[in-house]
């Protein structure tokens, strides 16, 4: 046993140092080969943790929110284990731990925390048996790998009621996670208050416009995005629940994201150096894992304004002194904010979208005909569309029927030369947006050009400091 | 002014179904044909006999038993709208609806509307992936493709199937066919969507929805370079010819 579990580690860290010499990122690859050799190894790590684990899952948000979580414990002076590139299978899990722990398998942590993906969530987390789940939201995800949305919520649904001792903290504005409440377990809500955002949210495409209990078209007093909003059903009564953290206003400028956020009785003010509206969910999500921790929101709000996105999290470089910014799409809501984005500034800009359609990103690419792109039609603020990836051709064809005039839009059948093509642009800001097996080999390349052009010094990801 | 009718928008619209009403009022318009869409919800009146094109889509199994009962006090109509030529397409679910039945697993059997002669049954594998079929159009066959994900296996009876399957499963990964076709109705498991990469699909319905309505079915050429080579790289990727 003990000697399995050796074999094990060594076999893993093997993995990760091939994996890292021959140009991978050995994020899945040595949990992949430890899981073979012994099975039982994210059970034998998951028990060595001190205080113990706070699972991450929902369809967006689970890398930032995770990884914003584990700042605020390492902020507190807790040792962590954490998943931080957002390998999120049981395989990626299991790499966060070999890579943390020493030849002879001791990892000497306090907490581990870990985003995991919602159709792993059952095998991890009846292994690891987590103290605290986050549950951001549930969106149409993958059809093709998952089935349907409500299949993944139930399973999910079943595996809290299994974990008697576990607490949750739920997203109040998704009545697909608040339902989660009912599965007996000590929960806490976040949510936004009424929207502050001039715009009304344009989203057509809504998980849960009926409630799930009772099949009555729900009311809502507000949404913001998606199905998140107030609702109310007047057929048997489900609402909104009451939230204990919630942002009470939402305002972005110059690249940072301001907000009012009350903590229970507490009020405080919220600085995120990212423009991403979507990452308030993701820190009040963290206040309310917070809540549950015992820790000061006082700190957490501290640790948050100091926090760096992930890669591909709207990255933020510098090249030839404009700023690029780098996002993951992987699904109609989550694109539909990364629109908000390119819309909400008047400055003239360049768009790089790569899609593709390997297992990782999900095999179908029909969710881009339910990514609100018609609201690009008359932007003539993005000067150029180029698409790459190996659904490119598709990418293009979705944007020609948004009305998109087919000059500003181009194909390129390699990553490097889309990616030039967009940062040559006159644009004065470039977004490159990419699914999630396109995210690295893009991320690669900017470095790449990003040095050749500044130097080393000027190449980003640039925490901004405000 | 031809008039569009989406069906339930609310709730049947799995995955990209609204690129097939986007391609359609898109290359309508875009040779000056004007459009109008009609999104028709649970319980709201909707007079098939004023509509040009209808589209249903698909829906998971929680969606589609909430429209159930609502499509079933329609079924009257739109039979008789269909029989009197009325342009369908369906997709996925909508096409499982429009026909005799669904047996589950356990053998009960959902009645569909009946209105085509086909009947669908519950397999335990589901049929997923890329696929490429062939479609005779006008006495032209083109090669269309989209991406199917059904457990239903769709058995014809006395309809046609609406193309050969190049490559990929089609209606139950067995007989070859994909799909199916009566009168002026289109079903198909093609969700990729369907019209938006096969324009020629596409013009095909708006050309008979055109003569239906008694006009010319003259469609001015497109540039259709972009919807040739999404179709062309895929077709490529399986092997097939374009």
């Amino acid at each position: 046993m003990r000697l399995r579990f050796w074999a094990a580690i060594l076999a893993g860290k093997g993995a990760y140092h091939l994996s890292r010499i021959t140009g991978g990122r050995g994020s899945s690859l040595p949990g992949l080969v430890a899981l073979r050799l012994f099975p039982e190894m994210l059970g034998a790590f998951a028990r060595q943790a001190r205080c113990g684990a706070v699972m991450v899952t929902g369809t967006n948000g689970k890398t930032t929110t995770n990884n914003m979580l584990a700042r605020v414990l390492e902020a507190e002076g807790a040792r962590v284990v954490a998943n931080r590139e957002g390998a999120n299978l049981v395989t990626g899990v299991t790499t966060a731990f070999i890579r943390a722990s020493g030849l002879g398998g001791r990892v000497g942590y306090d907490w581990a925390v870990l985003e995991v993906d919602e159709a792993a969530f059952p095998r991890v987390a009846e292994v690891v048996r987590p103290r605290i789940v986050v549950v951001t939201n549930f969106f149409r995800d993958q059809l093709d790998r998952y089935g349907e949305l409500d299949k993944t919520v139930s399973f999910i649904r079943s595996t809290v009621a299994k974990l008697p001792a576990t607490k949750l903290v739920l997203n109040a504005d998704d009545p697909l996670v608040a339902m989660l409440a009912d599965t007996g377990r000590e929960a806490l809500f976040f949510g936004l208050g009424a929207p502050t955002r001039g715009e009304e949210a344009q989203g057509t495409t809504r998980e849960a416009r009926f409630c799930p209990y009772c099949g009555q078209e729900f009311t809502y007093d507000y949404y913001h995005y998606s199905q998140l909003g107030a609702y109310r059903c007047s057929g048997c009564g489900f609402a909104r629940p009451r939230a204990q953290v919630e942002a009470l206003s939402v305002q972005t400028l110059n690249g940072v994201t301001r907000s009012v956020v009350r903590v229970r009785d507490e009020v405080l003010t919220l600085t995120l150096p990212t423009p991403g509206f979507y990452n308030v969910y993701n820190a009040l999500a963290v206040f309310g894992a917070g809540l549950w921790l015992g820790i000061a929101p006082g700190k957490v709000a501290a640790s948050l304004h100091r926090y760096v996105p992930a890669t591909g999290r709207l990255q933020e470089f510098v090249y030839k002194g404009r700023p690029v910014y780098l996002n993951l799409v992987k699904n109609p809501a989550g694109f539909n904010e990364s629109l908000n984005l390119l819309t909400a500034s008047r400055e003239p800009k360049d768009v790089f979208i790569a899609l593709n359609d390997n297992d990782a990103d999900g095999r179908d690419i029909s969710w881009i005909w339910d990514v609100d792109f018609e609201r690009l039609e008359n932007c003539k603020e993005i000067l150029r569309f180029v698409c790459a990836g190996r659904r490119a051709a598709e990418m293009a064809l979705r944007l020609k029927y948004a009305g998109i005039p087919v000059q500003k839009i181009e194909t390129c059948s390699h990553f490097a030369a889309g990616v030039r093509r967009a940062l040559e642009g006159y644009g004065s800001i470039v977004y490159l947006l990419a699914t999630y097996t396109a995210l690295w080999p893009v991320e690669k390349i900017l470095r790449r050009l990003a040095t050749e052009v500044n130097g080393a010094d000027s190449v980003s990801p640039v925490p901004r400091s405000s | 002014m031809l008039t569009v009718c989406h069906l339930y928008p609310d709730l049947l619209n799995l995955y990209g179904d609204r690129g097939n009403i986007i391609a359609f009022t898109r290359r309508a318009r875009w040779r000056n044909i004007p459009v109008r869409v009609l999104g028709v919800r649970l319980g709201e009146p909707v007079d098939f006999r004023e509509v040009d094109f209808l589209f249903l889509g698909g829906g998971s199994d929680r969606e589609q038993s909430l429209i159930a009962a609502d499509l079933q006090r329609r079924a009257a109509a739109l039979r008789a709208a269909i029989e009197a030529g009325l342009v369908v397409l369906a997709i996925c679910g909508g096409y499982q609806l429009l026909g005799r039945f669904y047996r589950t697993l356990d053998g009960t059997e959902i009645p569909g509307l009946g209105i085509l002669d086909f009947y669908t049954q519950a397999g335990r594998k589901r049929l997923i992936g890329n696929i490429a079929i062939e479609v005779e159009l006008e006495g032209k066959k083109i090669r269309a493709c989209g991406f199917e994900n059904h457990s239903g296996q769709t058995y014809l009876g006395a309809v046609k199937p609406l193309g050969r399957v190049l490559r990929g499963y089609g209606n139950n990964g067995r007989d070859g066919w994909e799909g199916a076709r009566y009168k002026n109705v289109f079903c198909s498991y093609l969700h990729g969507p369907l019209l938006p990469k096969n324009p020629a699909l596409c013009d095909h319905l708006l050309r008979l929805s055109l003569r239906r309505r008694g006009l010319d079915g003259y469609l001015a050429p497109l540039d259709d370079s972009f919807e040739k080579r999404a179709n062309e790289v895929m077709l490529h990727r399986l092997g097939v010819k374009g």
